[in-house]
């Protein structure tokens, strides 16, 4: 029996509960129809037990209760006894009326409601996304990375559990987002994270960025799905890493060595900047590739000049099977099995080789 | 409104709806209808929010018949009773569905919460 119940508990997604708190906003409406309704009713039936007929009394209760008030319609109506029930219709159906069309309006523009609908619209976006990236926690960092993503058409699923920041959210622009904590494997699920290819660990704390490395493992422990993460200290990075994350990063470390670089080479700025945009991301026109060559790849044996025909762009090193990375190139030199090629070119170009042959793997 | 009360009361309107229904068939006049689309009407806002198993299918069921009685209503009133009475059995076909599905509703609960426990 205990096991029945957790299939049933797992398979609630985040979606159907969504789905359920719609409707209970939604069932707020059931009061107000529901008084409106029988003021209606009421009205009508009375006038039909005073002689009216069925459109007249309708139509009577609605201008009464609606506080329009043209007289009596039919002669029925003005005699001493339909005149004390309109008297009474009016005193209640008017506060009736109007109150229940207050609830009403209320019910619709709540911030609650439409929070809720357009959260659940946006799982279904998700479930469209292929290949994105899921970030746990919300800060500048998750917003620059969106920024940058952008540019290159990478989606970005942000998941934080912090429901204020979706004004926020809304007003960067940001078009993907789950206002549920990251560490549960349903707000997981609803970001897509089957379909993703990686996911960013960027909470606040270490102990927290560790935890969702590990959830996120379970969910998906192939390593081609790719687990980023930020530590505080080398310590946390290889306790990160430890657990599966492909790479965990101390921003500080990271601050500092941009920032070094600057200072180290300044007499190649342009450059030094072209190579740190590329890395970055920031540079949208062109792009570095590596390529590994094993000894069924095409390029296996071809000559520099061949392969620098072959695409457009132009092939700037190679990593030798050692590790070794040779930058003076012969065009006549042959490309041994075993080696990586490292292309630069323009991004579509690039982009069309890595779908053909894969990534390099360092 | 305690849960209880908000059952009882979509069960009462529910039935009152398929038994005032049937009274109109057999006794047709306006009163009859007036209060036949009252009660529907107040078995489908009662459903509005309610989130049980077949909470979509009851309301689905529940539209169907205000659909054929508010036009019934209409007729009946402006001389074309035939077509209200031919309205009303369509309406009738929907409100059984209904009370049927309410009772597969309550069967299906018992049985969630007996295995529940």
């Amino acid at each position: 029996m205990a096991k029945r119940r957790k299939k049933r508990r797992l398979k609630a997604s985040l979606r159907r509960r969504y789905e359920a708190e719609l409707i209970r906003l939604l069932g707020e409406l059931s009061l107000p129809l529901l008084l409106l309704h029988a003021a209606l009713t009421v009205g009508t039936l009375g006038y039909m037990a005073l002689g009216g007929d069925f459109l007249n009394s309708f139509y009577m209760t609605v201008i009464t209760i609606g506080t329009i008030g043209f007289g009596e319609v039919l002669p029925q109506f003005s005699t001493p006894q339909a005149r004390i029930f309109t008297s009474f219709l009016a005193l209640a159906g008017i506060g009736i009326f109007t109150s229940s069309v207050t609830m009403i309006v209320r019910v619709f523009l709540q911030e609650d409601l439409i929070a809720v609908w357009r959260q659940i619209r946006m799982f279904d976006a998700i479930s469209e996304l292929r290949e994105h990236y899921v970030v746990a926690g919300y800060n500048r960092t998750a917003l620059e990375l969106f920024r940058i993503l952008k540019r290159r058409g990478i989606p970005l699923v942000i998941v934080d559990g912090r429901r204020e920041l979706d004004r926020e959210l809304r007003a960067h622009g940001i078009p993907y987002y789950v206002l549920e904590d990251p560490i549960q494997r349903t707000a997981l699920e609803a970001a897509g994270i089957k379909r993703a290819r990686g996911l960013i660990a960027n909470l606040k704390e270490d102990a927290k960025n560790i935890s969702q490395v590990a959830v996120t493992r379970l969910l998906r422990p192939e390593e081609s799905f790719e687990v980023f993460a930020f530590a505080s200290s080398p310590d946390a990075a290889d306790r990160m890493e430890a657990l599966g994350a492909t790479r965990a990063f101390l921003p500080n470390r990271m601050l500092a060595g941009r920032l070094a670089a600057f200072i180290l080479h300044p007499e190649s700025a342009y450059v030094g900047q072209l190579l740190d945009r590329i890395a970055f991301g920031e540079e949208t026109e062109v792009d570095l590739l590596e390529i590994v060559v094993d000894e069924h790849h095409p390029w296996a044996g071809k000559t520099i000049e061949e392969i620098n025909r072959s695409f457009l762009g132009s092939v700037i090193a190679i990593r030798t099977a050692d590790g070794r990375l040779v930058t003076e190139l012969r065009f006549d030199r042959r490309v041994q099995p075993g080696e990586a090629l490292i292309l630069f070119g323009p991004v579509r170009s690039l982009r069309k080789l890595k779908e053909e042959y894969g990534v390099g793997q360092s | 409104m305690s849960v209880n009360l908000k059952k009882l009361l979509t069960d009462f309107f529910i039935l009152m709806a398929l038994t005032t229904n049937i009274s109109f068939i057999v006794s047709p006049n306006m009163v009859e209808l007036v209060i036949v689309v009252a009660m529907n009407l107040a078995a489908t806002i009662l459903k509005i929010g309610e989130s049980r198993m077949l909470s979509a299918e009851q309301m689905a069921a529940s539209l169907a018949a205000d659909l054929h009685l508010v036009p019934a209503l209409f007729f009946f009133a402006l001389g074309d009773a035939p077509e209200g009475v031919g309205l009303a059995w369509g309406a009738l076909a929907a409100n059984v569905v209904s009370v049927i599905l309410a009772i597969v509703d309550v069967v299906l609960a018992t049985q969630t919460e007996l295995e529940e426990y």
